[in-house]
């Protein structure tokens, strides 16, 4: 039977979900999209609801995800309860003295994967390249949309800006060929080499083709967009190193499909959002939070 | 339907169990899913998949919406089974890149079998009631647990710590208390902390099972009424120090025993107090012990409590003695196969990982198996003497009681 407080707890904590979840549905929906070169805009409009879907999987999929955890020993209540006492704490924890402590063991444990360094220089650098490829990926996104969408940020926007050459075109290209050249060696090991530790079952499998599909589908995209001649791929394109390099294998007419490519990596891309809570790149989430909480609890055992 | 309960997972170990990449790096390690036996399902990664597979069938998102789905009573029965052929050595902990706490999670795993009444092991059950009816896992009289003590009492200067105050309570185990064969571990340790002038005394027949075996087991409950009953003679007789000669019995009581009541004491192993003395001239090792010796670090020492220098001086300061290390040493050290309940349940399958281990000492170069565990001892000892090897296994204890 559920306790006293179950409905005030589902309340609590659905209403801000689905609150917050409203609110970046709204941005990704409103935000102008000046500097997107798709010429049709059915297609933008297609990609941006296939995006709102996604990412609202994603939350939902995470909520649920780390409602399980709720289920455990250790706390009281409603799963729903123990999760909002549980993120209180987290914010308490995050606004205190020991923010800085933790940062550092994120940034040792959980990114530069210090431990598996030392067992595996190869499978260190792998993961590195992919994990840190997706990362800096991430927070360029946040860096480059805030400054076109926002602050129509001019050295951002124009052909020749430097942020234009060094941010959108240089940096996504290099963070890209960081996750390609890890998923290269991943997927070799995987499904070439097989080294005995490796088990690959269909989970396996679908995380590193599908990444796999979407870093290259960007790279191709590209090279489409500047062998076509499409808007915004015509100056400069050295920048873009590796989708310069598609480029000169890619024929002139290519450029005829661009706007259904784009399209098509625009969904996958979403789709592999969408994907995370469901798939064992949930581990990306749970494994940094993991780290965390047990460095915190030693802490507190050791009464630091 | 069988429907899991969720509830006695930690909160911890099912945030673990998404954190788990998926990479293999513990399989290639562990003692018995990888390297007596390569059975995916023994092995952490194993183990972790599956039951993180039959929970989200019930209570992940997919069952919330379309309902849970059934979990196959054998497919359960199996991975209960096979979750008890791990030793818990901790290896895996060691090797994890996402530095799961792997040693809390299968003795968590475990609770859980328990809970859902998928475990304790038929192979179990008499050790269990043993316990719970004669406070040791060997069906031996509560009246026989201090006869090792007769003979040295007097002049090892055992005082009855019930009766009379002491210093440094010396918590026995029952391994070393009933089985005739380890018996000389209790009997060293009482001479050494003897001749060290150690105010020290025992519970005598009233020390009852750390209950190790019981917490490794599953039985969480079980092991707290267990335990309040040591942590209530701990207060009568209040030392200052417990000193354990058994690995088990230090990690439970050091480590499980704040969780279920207060322990004033400082809980050391002998390995830790040894080594002090040794240090403060207290215990002066003058007579030649000849031979090379190599050291097996117990894993309740070692990877559980992260003690593997106290033994190594303990040896260095033994004249005659010249210590080598094993390839896999400290923290990498291999188990010896007799933890977790494996030794009782698949007995096979612990020899097979002990002869690993006896492997790794040949290899060494030693002619002494030196350990400070009773379970380590017993098992590499029934190895040594089944493969008819060269080494010679003996207790650190007796070590330190020849030189002294």
């Amino acid at each position: 039977m559920p306790e006293g407080r179950y409905l005030k707890d589902k309340s609590w904590l659905y209403v801000p979900f689905f609150g917050a979840l409203l609110v970046i549905a709204a941005v990704i929906l409103l935000l102008p999209y000046e500097t997107v070169y798709v010429r049709d805009e059915a297609y933008l409009d297609f990609f941006l609801v296939t995006m709102v879907l996604c990412v609202a999987t994603f939350f939902i999929g995470t909520l649920y995800n780390v409602l399980i955890w709720m289920h455990g020993k250790g706390l009281t209540g409603s799963p729903e309860g123990r999760l909002l006492r549980v993120t209180g704490k987290a914010l308490r924890f995050v606004f205190s003295g020991r923010l800085v402590k933790s940062l550092a063991v994120f940034f040792r444990d959980a990114l530069y994967l210090s431990r598996l360094k030392d067992r595996s220089a190869t499978r260190w650098l792998m993961h590195l390249l992919v994990l840190g490829g997706f990362a800096i990926m991430f927070l360029l996104d946040l860096v480059v949309t805030f400054a076109l969408d926002f602050l129509r940020y001019e050295p951002m926007m124009s052909e020749d800006g430097w942020a234009k050459l060094w941010l959108r075109d240089f940096g996504f290209d290099l963070v890209g060929a960081m996750m390609l050249a890890g998923l290269s060696v991943a997927a070799v090991r995987r499904f070439a080499l097989r080294p005995k530790i490796v088990r690959t079952e269909l989970p396996d499998a679908a995380s590193i083709l599908f990444l796999f599909a979407v870093v290259l589908g960007g790279f191709v995209l590209e090279g489409m967009g500047i062998a076509g001649g499409i808007p915004g791929h015509t100056e400069n394109v050295e920048y873009s190193f590796l989708g310069y390099a598609f480029s000169l294998v890619t024929p002139e007419s290519a450029g005829d499909y661009y706007d259904a490519a784009w399209l098509v990596h625009g969904v996958m891309s979403a789709l592999l959002i969408a994907y995370i809570p469901f798939s064992k790149l949930f581990h990306m989430i749970a494994t940094p939070i993991a780290i965390e909480v047990d460095e915190m609890m030693s802490r507190e055992v050791k009464g630091e | 339907m069988k429907k899991l309960d969720i509830s006695k997972l930690d909160v911890l170990a099912l945030m673990r169990y998404d954190a788990c990449t998926r990479c293999g790096e513990c399989t290639t390690t562990c003692p018995t899913g990888g390297e007596a036996q390569e059975v995916e399902l023994v092995t952490p990664r194993g183990k972790i998949l599956r039951l993180r597979e039959f929970y989200k069938s019930q209570y992940g998102l997919r069952a919330r919406l379309l309902g849970p789905k059934e979990v196959p009573e054998a497919d359960l029965k199996d991975l209960a089974s096979r979750a008890y052929e791990c030793t818990i050595c901790g290896q895996c902990k060691t090797v994890c890149p996402a530095h799961l706490d792997t040693i809390e999670m299968w003795e968590n795993m475990r609770e859980f079998l328990v809970e859902n009444k998928l475990a304790p092991l038929p192979a179990h059950e008499s050790i269990i009631k043993s316990i719970e009816n004669y406070d040791n896992p060997w069906m031996q009289p509560r009246t026989q647990r201090s006869r090792w003590a007769r003979k040295i009492e007097k002049d090892a200067g055992i005082k009855d710590a019930l009766k009379e105050q002491v210093e440094v309570l010396y918590f026995v185990g029952c391994t070393a208390a009933y089985d005739p064969n380890i018996r000389d571990m209790a009997v060293n340790t009482a001479k050494v902390l003897g001749k060290a002038g150690v105010d020290f005394g025992t519970l005598g027949n009233d020390e009852g099972c750390c209950g190790s075996t019981l917490l490794r087991t599953g039985l969480v409950e079980s092991a707290r009424k267990t335990a309040l009953r040591n942590i209530e003679r701990f207060e009568k007789a209040s030392p200052s120090v417990i000193v354990t000669s058994c690995a088990g019995c230090y990690k439970t009581i050091r480590q499980d025993y704040p969780r279920i009541g207060k322990v004033d004491a400082k809980v050391v192993h002998i390995t830790q107090l040894v080594s002090e003395m040794i240090v403060s001239g207290k215990i002066k090792p003058g007579k030649g012990v000849e031979g090379k010796v190599t050291f097996h670090d117990p894993c309740h020492l070692g990877r559980h409590n992260k003690l593997y220098e106290e033994p190594r001086k303990i040896l260095e300061s033994i004249p005659g003695l010249e210590l080598v290390e094993m390839e896999r040493n400290r923290e990498e050290a291999r188990c010896c196969g007799a933890g977790g309940g494996v030794k009782t349940a698949f007995p096979d399958l612990a020899q097979r990982i002990s002869a690993l281990r006896v492997e790794d000492a040949e290899r060494s170069g030693a002619d002494i198996l030196t350990t400070s565990c009773p379970f380590c001892y017993q098992s590499l000892k029934a190895t040594i003497e089944a493969k008819g090897s060269r080494l010679r296994m003996m207790d650190i204890m007796e070590l330190v009681a020849a030189s002294t």
